[in-house]
Formats: structure tokens, C-alpha cells, sequence
């Protein structure tokens, strides 16, 4: 395994240690943690090179050699969120008829949280916990990068040896079947089979500006995803297989299913309740994007806070899919993911994705969060991908945009709004 | 006029900097209101490139025989702007702006490659575009959530294929500058010609995805001179050469006047005169409609389009007529028809997901289309005037279809370092069949056989290596009746700068002969340098 060490000299000669205690790592920290332990930090700490231990299975393990190597955290203190009353009450109104399937599939949902009152002992845990996190509140619709300044995604692609390249993008997204604030509610009339319809708009830089993809989420477990892309080149739609999901989206270093930690289609994978466990996480991001070094990953100056987490385990039922298993930390009370971790086929630590959070106001007002800064390592070649995307949430936009009529209304640097 | 262009051509790079510059200069001289609209609601963008091509064919060698072999040195500027006046009203405009310096020993070089001699080659500044036309100007009105309308000179693309023109086919291709058959090397995108027009799309309620479309284009475009110069024809009515560089060999095209008639009595010698009647691009209407819907998992799409024939080898000569001409020869009038055409169409696609691929199609109809018609052998030649047929042209409906397939494919072996960076390959199998076939039927400009059935199968493979900055993709044509080309390319974006761009392409043609298919461009063979700053 390849260690990504940098503004460290001497990579070679520690590889071997540091693979005989990553290996440990792996044994003794993410995958069996199954209490949430008590641990021994408060706003205020710094973690550092000198304490690193204390940092010990709350952090992925590459992040963790980069604090072993130099890097410096500092805590502070936990940031809460109160769940959206009308997500509280639809989980209040709904959720009790929920069941699941023979397959896993979902039954009798109409919205809110499936899932609110697992028993972490009884059957099924991580199905359960799979569901609530596919249906966790996201908006009635939202555009990521709306809340970016700017109003696009940003995204970097850093190679190993700290070249950069920026894209630009915006993300269009709405969940037609679970409205909770605007109307109609709870489900535009003829879009109740869908989960959810994603909208995707390259705008920098100029050859790619005007790629488009409508990806469309069915509610049938046995329907494969839609998904279409308009080519400017040719000025026309093609249409891409979607069971192909984890191929590399280059220059990027996330596959289809690590966009939003995980969007692969539930019904596909396994799932193993791994036990609760604190992380370290960032849910109240101070700059957006986080400022890091040229060429490096790294946040420098966000602070971290203990976050209680469900670490999940998901397997595809596809021997052939690409990887094998993926880790993700799902906060308690948002069902967000703070860490992802990928092993290949290998067995070989792989990937590892972290995802800051940021308070977003909602266009009345209220205080909600969206995700901010999401970074990806591939720990193997060296490369990582940030993205910034923090939502804005709950536009109106009209289900209509939605549709292969909007794919051919793109012009190259243009928008659809 | 030389003087004007050269006031254009200076005013252009001061607009430009201006232009760029807008955001920083735009408070202090309009003020803060302009300068808002300016960073809020407009966009600005576009790219230089430069495409230098080396002949490498022997043909070129030969007929084109500069010291250098540059058979291209194109240099284009294409700034583009969005302006966002409402949500429901935007504007796109781009320029187009490329110039083409041309050495005086290529242009020696192409005037001994001309005959007869009272006709001109091409003259020096043909491929230039300097006029401040747009290249596209659409104003996009969206009256209604379901109802969206595009005005303006615009693009306009159907169908489902990949480097074979079945649908789409609306706007007109210039293959003036480019050698045909190379999508690596200019796309679709850069070698169709916008025309002026009205495309309106409604979008069927509630959720079925049904989706109406229209489009009218009254053609007030000026005509542009051989847009389809692949197949080349001196029109030596008129003095001026319709050859461009990727045009057939000379002596493919030479004889071919005894393929219409045997002469007036003994004058047996026969010397084409040849000319086209406008239009032949962007000059009347065209009007289609189509619609398309979804299915499950399918999603087709079913067309009509009233058009001018569209493609270079879809054209005929007819025969006019003939009169004495010097000595012991007859003038034959040929006419380069480029007829009014109705295409009937439909395309569709659908994802197999056993397969992990996606299967996609198209059709065309073409009622009574044109075909020139001789007869096999011919009187001391090898292909004469039919007597059946006494203008040479012959009407036959026409059916055109290709299906293909896309899957993407991981071989870890070949991506060490990304070893779910996926090769994307795509194979289309591409079918002309002549409905009522009759022997003799041959492109216009040779006396090579059209069977019932013509095909040609594509391949494309392409992916992206140590993080996309290395790109290589092939476009791979096969004939089975003994022709084919490639077109390879390699581009590497600089992991330091997204917006440069260098791309070195081949566009290489054989086959048994040279009369037919790819075969015209046997001896075309030629490779590019491309570089591209993005801005």
C-alpha cells in the first residue's frame, strides 16, 4: 500500500513501517469500533504529531499519517442541527407502516425518515440504516454550488505532485415523491416512480461548458437508473449505461456511486451495522472552500468536532463491481456521511472521502446545513479531488427542467435558470 | 474590400481585449449598475487554436508539391457570450474568426495541379473567415415551463450516430477545410454550418417525457461555395474551381463526361461543362418536426425533414444537354443537382443492462432520391450513357439505417494506475440499401458501382490515462468492399493548466482503388498538430 505523506521528505523509507500499523489501523479502529468509546477531547485541543493517538479511529487513516507526518488539528465544540419540523412530521406520519422487502426494498414509504426508531440489535440494522440514509432530508429540491459564491460547484483535481486543474459545474436536484414544503406536497402528480431527478451542467472549462447529464432515480428496485448526456461537441443527446457506476469519473477521482458519499442504488448492495462510533468531523465549515495549501488537500485552519456516527458497511450484491467494500460514517442525527472509506478487490486500503458541513438558510429563513467541502484521496495513485458544493435549497424549480428538452436548450457558459 | 478586412482584422484584437477585460474596466466607465449586470448575468468565454497538417500521403506528395508538405495551418479565434436578460430570455452569440496564411509556392503549386487552364485554383484566402457575422446568435425564450424557444443563427442536430451523418443532417457540413471521415480532428460542432432559424420544443404533461419539436429555417443565409467539396467537380461554366484540399485525386475525376453521352455525331471526344445550380447551403427553407417519447426503457424519436440533399455524395450530375465544341469534340452540359429532398426518420436508443451497454439506432427514408445511371461496359470505356436513361439520373427510393452499441470496458492491466478508468467503445454498423436496384448506378464523379446494399462498420475507442491528461482515441472506418480509414489521436491537457490543449491527430484513408468510399481520399493521408488555449 502507497502512502500519500506530503511536505514529508523521506516517503520510501517509512513504507514498511507504516504499512505493518495501517494494517493494524485496519483492524483495530474503523471496521470493528462497535461502541461509541468515550474519548478524550475538548474544544480547544490541538491535535498534532506529538498526540496523534488521540486521534485514533476518528479520522480515515491517511488523514491520520498526514497528522503523524505534521499536520495539526484543533477541536472545538460540536455544532447541532435541529432536524426540519416537517420532516419530523412526516417521519411522525408516515414512518410507522414502513417494512421492508424480501430484497431490501422499500415498502409503504411516502416520506420522512423510514426508519426512525431502530433497534441496533434487530434484524436488518443496516438495510434500515441505508434507508434513512437514502431518504435523509435534502430539500424538495436543491442546486449544489447554489450556496458557493459564485453559484458553481468548484472543483480540483490534485495530482501527486501538486498540479492542479479547476472545473466549474452546477448540480440541479429535486426529489418529486417526498415534498415537504413546497407544493404540491407530498408528490408532484405523475413523478411518484421517481426518487429523484439530477441535473448536471459543466461550465468551465470551455471545451467541456454545455456537458449535461439528467440522471433520473426510479422507485422500482428493478429499474436501472436513466441517465442521458448532452454532448456539445455533436450537439446531441446520447444516452449512457448507468451499470457502469463505478468507473472513474476523470480528472476526478470519485465514480458515479461516490458522488454524495454514496448514491448507488440501495437495493443493489449489502449492508452491515459495523457498531456507533465518535469522528471526528466538521460540521459548521469557517471557509468556503477551506483554504489549504497549493497542491494539497489539507484543510489548514477548519477546526474538527466529535461527531457520534452509525458506521455502515456496504458490499455490492455484483461480484464484478469494482470495489468490494465501502465504510461510510453516517452522523446520528442528519444521516450525512463524515468519513468514506474504499478497499479494492485487493483488500487494499483504496479511497477515502471526507465531507465538511455548513449551516445554509432556507429561503424563509430557518437554519439548515448542506454539505460544503467534499475531498476524495486515492491513496494508491496520489491523486485527490476537492469539491465545493454547498445547496441551496428549496428553489421551486419546475419538474419540467428536469427533461431531455432542457439538455437541448444548453448553450456552452450558459445556464438554465 | 483588402483594406476593410485588414480595419477588421486590427480592430479585432483591441474588441477582444475589451471584452475580456470588461469586469475590471466596467466600473469605471459605466458605472455600478452595468457593472453588476456584467458580473451577474453575463459570461464570457471561447478559445484559440491553431491546426498545423502535414501531407504524408503519397498523392499529396505528388500533386501538392510544396517544399513542406503543410497542407494546413489554420489558426481560429471563437469568442463566445451569454447574456441572461430574465430567467426566460438569453442570449448566445459567438464569432468565428480563422485565417489561414498560404505559402505562394502552395499556391503555385495548386495552379499546375488545375485544368483545364482557364480555370483558377482556389484562391489563397478561401478558407479565411473574417466577418463579424455571428457564427451563432440565439435569443432562447422560455414562455412556459413546458415551452422553450431558440431564434437565431443556430445549430440544429438529430439522430443517434457517431461520425456518419443519417438525421442529422439539418444543417449543412463544410468540408471545405476539413478531410471527411476524422471526427478527432474538427467535430460536428466546428464543421457544420449554423443557419438562421426557429426551433421551438414543448414538453407533453405530466411526466411521460414527451417531448414536440420544430424547426424552420427560411435560408437567409448566403449560399456558401461548396460546402460539399469532398468529391470536388471544376465547374468550368464558370471559370472557378470547386476543388478544396481533401477533394478526390485529379484522375478520378477527369473522364467522366463520356459516362452522360457518346457525343454528337463524330465528334466523339467529350469535354464536361459543368456548373451547379444554387441552392446548395443555407439558401431556402428547410423544415422538419419530430417526436420523442419514452417507453420503459426505450426512448426513440420519429422525424420528417424537408431539406436540400445535404451530403457531397449524395449528389448527381444530369445531363442538359450537348453542343458542337472545338474541333472534333461536344460539349456536355452537366448541371450538379442538389435536389429538394424529403427524409422520413426515426432514431432511438435502450440501455441492456445484461450487456452493460446501451444499444442506439437511426433511420432515413429518402423517397425518389437521385442517383446518376450509366452503362456497364461502355463504348470504349468503362461505364457509357444508359439510352434508359438519357439524362444519366435515375430515382430510387432509399433506405439508410445504423445501429451501434456503447459499453464502457475496465482493463486494469492497460490503467495501472486508475484501473476503473473505463475504455469507452463504440461500434456502429452503417447500411445504405437502394430499393429497386438497377445495374450501373455509380457516384456522380466516377464509374464505380453502387451495389443494392453498401456498408461501412465504425469503431471508436478512446480513454484517459494518469488522470486524463493523456487522451488517446481512435476512430477506426472499414468498407467491405475493400476500403478504410483511421483517425487517431492523442490530446494531453497539462495537469497544471485545464484550459491548454494538444492533440496529435492522424487522418489516414486506403482502399483497392480510389473511385469509391474512402478510397477518393486515398492518397490524402495527413497529420495535425492542434493546440488550444480555452478562455
Amino acid at each position: 500500500m502507497k502512502l500519500i505523506l506530503k511536505g514529508h521528505g523521506s516517503i520510501h523509507s517509512r513504507v514498511a513501517m507504516y504499512t505493518l500499523s495501517l494494517c493494524l489501523l485496519l483492524l483495530l479502529s474503523f471496521p470493528l469500533g462497535t461502541e461509541a468509546a468515550e474519548v478524550d477531547l475538548k474544544p480547544g485541543d490541538t491535535i498534532g504529531p506529538q498526540n496523534w493517538e488521540k486521534a485514533k479511529g476518528m479520522v480515515g487513516e491517511n488523514f491520520l499519517n498526514r497528522i503523524k507526518a505534521g499536520h495539526t488539528i484543533q477541536i472545538k465544540s460540536s455544532k447541532i442541527y435541529k432536524p426540519l419540523k416537517e420532516y419530523v412530521d412526516a417521519t411522525e406520519k408516515y414512518s410507522a407502516k414502513v417494512r421492508l422487502g424480501p430484497d431490501g426494498e422499500l415498502l409503504n414509504y411516502v416520506a420522512g425518515q423510514p426508519f426512525p426508531n431502530i433497534d441496533l440489535k434487530g434484524p436488518q440494522v443496516g438495510q434500515k440504516l441505508a434507508w434513512n440514509f437514502f431518504w435523509r432530508w435534502l430539500g424538495d429540491d436543491y442546486k449544489t454550488g447554489g450556496a458557493v459564491k459564485g453559484g458553481k460547484i468548484i472543483r480540483s483535481a490534485i495530482e501527486k505532485d501538486g498540479s492542479e486543474r479547476r472545473a466549474d459545474l452546477v448540480s440541479y436536484y429535486i426529489l418529486p415523491r417526498t415534498r415537504y414544503t413546497l407544493d404540491p406536497k407530498p408528490a408532484i402528480p405523475g413523478y411518484e416512480h421517481i426518487d429523484y431527478m439530477q441535473l448536471r451542467i459543466d461550465s468551465y472549462p470551455r471545451d467541456a461548458a454545455g456537458t449535461t447529464t439528467l440522471e433520473i432515480r426510479y422507485d422500482d428496485p428493478k429499474k436501472a437508473d436513466d441517465l442521458y448526456i448532452y454532448i456539445p461537441s455533436i450537439r446531441r443527446i446520447r444516452r449512457a449505461s448507468t451499470t457502469q457506476r463505478c468507473q472513474t469519473l476523470a480528472p476526478s477521482e470519485f465514480a458515479l456511486d461516490d458522488i454524495n458519499s454514496f448514491s448507488g442504488k440501495i437495493t443493489d448492495f449489502n449492508y452491515n451495522f459495523l457498531g456507533e462510533k465518535k469522528v471526528l468531523a466538521n460540521l459548521s465549515q469557517e471557509h468556503l472552500p477551506f483554504h489549504r495549501k497549493q497542491g494539497d488537500y489539507l484543510p489548514l485552519d477548519e477546526k474538527w468536532e466529535v461527531v457520534d456516527t452509525y458506521v455502515l458497511e456496504i458490499t455490492p450484491k455484483d461480484p464484478n463491481y469494482c470495489y468490494p467494500k465501502k465504510v461510510l460514517h453516517l452522523n446520528k442525527m442528519t444521516f450525512d456521511t463524515h468519513w468514506t472509506l474504499i478497499w479494492d478487490k485487493k483488500g487494499d486500503y483504496w479511497k477515502e472521502q471526507f465531507g465538511m458541513f455548513t449551516p445554509v438558510k432556507l429561503t424563509d429563513g430557518r437554519e439548515a446545513w448542506s454539505v460544503g467541502d467534499v475531498t476524495i484521496v486515492n491513496v494508491q495513485n496520489g491523486r485527490s479531488t476537492i469539491v465545493t458544493s454547498t445547496r441551496a435549497y428549496n428553489q421551486g424549480y419546475p419538474v419540467s427542467m428536469f427533461s431531455l428538452a432542457t439538455l437541448q436548450r444548453i448553450m456552452r457558459g450558459g445556464s438554465v435558470e | 474590400m483588402e483594406q476593410m478586412r485588414k480595419k477588421y482584422l486590427s480592430l479585432l484584437g483591441p474588441l477582444l481585449i475589451l471584452l475580456t477585460t470588461s469586469h475590471v474596466q466596467a466600473y469605471s466607465i459605466f458605472g455600478d449598475e452595468v457593472e453588476n449586470f456584467l458580473k451577474e448575468k453575463v459570461t464570457f468565454g471561447g478559445f484559440i487554436e491553431n491546426t498545423t497538417g502535414l501531407a504524408v500521403g503519397p498523392g499529396d506528395r505528388r500533386h501538392f508539391n510544396t517544399a513542406n508538405h503543410f497542407d494546413m495551418n489554420r489558426f481560429t479565434i471563437l469568442p463566445e457570450l451569454n447574456v441572461k436578460f430574465r430567467d426566460d430570455v438569453k442570449l448566445f452569440i459567438s464569432w468565428r474568426f480563422v485565417k489561414e496564411p498560404r505559402y505562394n509556392m502552395e499556391a503555385r503549386s495548386r495552379r499546375r495541379t488545375v485544368a483545364p487552364a482557364p480555370v483558377e485554383p482556389l484562391n489563397n484566402r478561401f478558407y479565411d473567415e473574417d466577418s463579424f457575422k455571428p457564427w451563432e446568435l440565439v435569443w432562447d425564450i422560455v414562455p412556459t415551463d413546458r415551452l422553450s424557444l431558440r431564434l437565431g443563427r443556430q445549430f440544429i442536430s438529430w439522430g443517434e450516430s457517431d461520425g456518419v451523418r443519417l438525421l442529422d443532417v439539418i444543417n449543412p457540413q463544410d468540408l471545405t477545410f476539413s478531410p471527411p471521415a476524422a471526427p478527432n480532428l474538427f467535430s460536428l460542432d466546428e464543421t457544420r454550418i449554423p443557419l438562421w432559424g426557429l426551433k421551438a420544443l414543448y414538453t407533453v404533461p405530466p411526466g411521460s417525457n414527451t417531448i414536440l419539436e420544430f424547426f424552420a429555417m427560411p435560408g437567409y443565409d448566403e449560399a456558401k461555395k461548396r460546402v460539399d467539396d469532398i468529391v470536388g467537380s471544376n465547374d468550368t461554366a464558370d471559370g472557378l474551381v470547386k476543388y478544396g484540399r481533401w477533394s478526390s485525386h485529379p484522375e478520378t475525376r477527369m473522364p467522366f463526361g463520356r459516362m452522360f453521352t457518346n457525343g454528337l455525331p463524330g465528334r466523339s471526344t467529350i469535354i464536361p461543362s459543368t456548373f451547379r445550380v444554387l441552392p446548395n447551403a443555407g439558401d431556402d427553407w428547410r423544415l422538419g418536426g419530430r417526436i420523442l417519447h419514452t417507453i420503459g426503457q426505450l426512448n426513440f424519436g420519429l422525424a420528417y425533414i424537408y431539406t436540400y440533399n445535404p451530403q457531397a455524395s449524395d449528389m448527381v450530375f444530369k445531363l442538359i444537354g450537348t453542343s458542337p465544341g472545338p474541333g472534333p469534340t461536344t460539349i456536355a452540359r452537366l448541371m450538379l443537382v442538389n435536389d429538394r429532398t424529403s427524409i422520413y426518420g426515426a432514431h432511438f436508443n435502450y440501455p441492456v443492462e445484461v450487456l452493460k451497454a446501451t444499444l442506439r439506432g437511426e433511420v432515413a427514408f429518402y423517397p425518389s432520391k437521385p442517383y446518376n445511371i450509366s452503362k456497364f461496359p461502355g463504348n470504349a470505356f468503362r461505364a457509357g450513357p444508359d439510352p434508359k436513361y438519357p439524362n444519366g439520373t435515375v430515382e430510387k427510393d432509399t433506405l439508410r439505417y445504423v445501429i451501434g452499441v456503447d459499453r464502457s470496458f475496465f482493463i486494469p492491466a492497460l490503467h495501472p494506475d486508475d484501473p476503473f478508468r473505463s475504455f469507452n467503445f463504440s461500434f456502429q454498423l452503417f447500411q445504405n440499401i437502394i430499393l429497386d436496384h438497377e445495374d450501373g448506378i455509380h457516384p456522380f464523379s466516377t464509374a464505380e458501382k453502387i451495389k443494392k446494399v453498401s456498408s461501412i462498420l465504425t469503431l471508436r475507442v478512446g480513454t484517459g490515462y494518469l488522470g486524463d491528461t493523456v487522451l488517446p482515441d481512435i476512430f477506426l472506418g472499414y468498407d467491405p468492399d475493400g476500403y478504410w480509414t483511421a483517425n487517431p489521436a492523442v490530446s494531453y491537457v497539462p495537469p497544471w493548466n485545464e484550459k491548454i490543449k494538444l492533440s496529435l491527430i492522424g487522418a489516414i484513408y486506403g482502399g483497392h482503388n480510389k473511385f469509391k468510399s474512402f478510397g477518393f481520399f486515398d492518397e490524402k493521408d495527413s497529420i495535425f498538430l492542434k493546440m488550444r488555449y480555452q478562455f
